[in-house]
């Protein structure tokens, strides 16, 4: 892999010549006399595919917070269920009984240990997006630079569009994230050492995101030729489908221009050929029948109810007859009912973590939209990611 | 700096954006313990910096007999190094912070006088 700093120091030097960007000694050396972030000397190596962050203290701070998200999720979630069950008998209230979102709030927010926990897990997600953003902007030169000599590199192409129309549902800080997807030049670089707090550390290789592309299923006939990943983010799904399939025109998009200017980076540092643009998943200006293959990651819980429906019949749009729809997300069937905490712990994440559509994307009959915009919905396999939902469609023939 | 460029020159990607409304929750009862809760957790997070450091400082002395930032800086720990320091994390974590999964059911007023039979 190469390292970003060496992006920036032959962007500067040399750049016309993109060969030499592979090439490295002279850039090495270059880089290594320039500036670095507050309190580093030089780059700090990868943490596997992941790049350490610019110093020790931010990575030690972000290593605690990770730990204290780790303590909330199992022993005080445990006392707080504890305590739910409690208040519950206590009322009268049989446990196994389904209450209402705004009963099972008004019985448990006053609960000390609740509330504490509650709030510990949510200072807890603040102080992680504030210590990233701080280090970003802080030194927002620096990482602006290498995103801008990466900008114009191969071997796939990045298309920014600052004019780009978005829908206002794409534009919500959601899981509190600063600017969201769309509003922080940093968003990409803060998603993704945001998320892999989220994933406790185990996704330094982007090891979920390849598992997935490992399990998609492909078009009957075998042809792979072209692939879109909708709503990629950072591009953690478009590159590992690139990698297993090395001969397909890959495509990334997403409405999030920062996002995808980081995907662009780490795919340039990776030298893998996937492109990225800045699109609607609603509108994607592709040809009709252009994919064998069309996906997504975990996206549909961040869209509203009408740009889910919008996504869908764009989909049919552009998957080949035969081809594959696999929009990977939450599970929708067989999910066990909420208890009263994890109704109150749904409210939480809806309305204070700002997970603006999770609630409604439970509700929506995405895979019923699926079937009525005509695929063929297999709900039984491949399972992509344990414990995620199954939504297998497949464009008939004749469509 | 790469280049002579200023911040404000450099291409940008970012637009408008709804901004959440979390800096405002309160859920213990006045917003000032909410903030206690944020600063008790920052200083583990704080705390946990220096401990990492003072781990680092303490290998290279006790193996290469001499420490300089950028040494500290550009340490690589090795996997067992790693799987300790974890463990010493999440071990600090748990001691400083149980005291918050304790049943507080049961509590008791100031004033209130305990009955022997």
């Amino acid at each position: 892999m190469m390292d970003r700093r060496t992006l920036v120091g032959v962007g500067a030097a040399v750049t016309t010549a993109v060969s030499s960007f592979f090439g490295g000694r002279k850039a090495e050396a270059k880089a290594k006399d320039m500036p670095y972030p507050k309190g580093t000397m030089q780059p700090r190596g990868h943490m596997e595919r992941l790049e350490r962050f610019a110093n020790l203290d931010i990575e030690s701070r972000q290593d605690f917070l990770m730990s204290y998200r780790a303590f909330i999720n199992t022993d005080l979630s445990r006392m707080a269920n504890m305590r739910a069950d409690a208040i519950l008998k206590a009322k009268g209230i049989p446990r196994d009984k389904e209450l209402s979102q705004e009963e099972a709030i008004s019985l448990l927010q006053d609960d000390p240990v609740i509330a504490m926990s509650t709030r510990g897990w949510l200072s807890a997600q603040q102080l992680m997006w504030n210590g990233l953003k701080d280090e970003f902007e802080g030194n927002a030169d620096r990482y602006l630079s290498e995103m801008e000599a990466a900008d114009k590199m191969g071997p796939g192409k990045l298309e920014l569009k600052p004019d780009l129309k978005l829908p206002d549902y794409v534009k919500h800080e959601i899981h509190i994230q600063p600017g969201g997807y769309v509003g922080n030049e940093f968003a990409g670089h803060m998603y993704h050492y945001g998320t892999n707090a989220f994933y406790t550390g185990r996704n330094f290789n982007d090891e979920l995101h390849v598992g997935s592309a490992n399990n998609m299923p492909i078009p009957k006939d075998g042809k792979v030729l072209r692939i879109l990943d909708v709503g990629c983010g950072i591009g953690q799904l478009s590159m590992a489908l690139k990698e297993r399939f090395p001969k397909a025109e890959v495509w990334g998009i997403d409405v999030g221009g920062p996002m995808i200017r980081y995907a662009h980076l780490r795919s340039v540092e990776r030298g893998l050929d996937v492109n990225f643009s800045q699109r609607l998943g609603e509108d994607t200006q592709f040809p009709d029948n252009y994919f064998d293959i069309v996906t997504s990651y975990i996206m549909f819980h961040e869209v509203s109810p009408e740009g889910t429906a919008a996504h869908v019949k764009e989909a049919m749009r552009i998957v080949r007859p035969g081809g594959i729809y696999y929009p990977l997300d939450f599970k929708l069937t067989g999910v066990p009912r909420r208890t009263a905490y994890g109704q109150y712990r749904g409210w939480m994440d809806h309305r204070w973590n700002n997970e603006v559509w999770t609630q409604k994307f439970r509700t929506n009959g995405l895979p019923d939209m699926i079937r009525k915009a005509g695929f063929e919905l297999n709900e039984k396999e491949p399972e992509l990611l344990r414990g995620f939902g199954i939504l297998n469609a497949t464009k008939p023939m004749n469509a | 700096m790469a280049d002579d460029k200023k911040t404000g020159e450099r291409t940008k990607a970012a637009s408008d954006y709804i901004k959440a409304d979390t800096d405002n929750a309160v859920f213990l009862g006045n917003a000032h313990i909410d903030n206690l809760m944020t600063i008790v957790i920052a200083i583990g997070s704080e705390i946990w910096a220096d401990r990492q450091r003072s781990r680092i400082m303490e290998h290279l002395l006790s193996t290469k007999g001499k420490v300089t930032t950028e040494m500290i800086e550009q340490f690589v720990p090795t996997d067992a190094q790693k799987t300790a320091w974890a463990a010493e994390r999440d071990a600090m974590t748990k001691r400083v912070y149980s005291v918050l999964a304790r049943d507080t059911s049961q509590g008791k007023p100031f004033g209130e006088e305990r009955k022997f039979n």
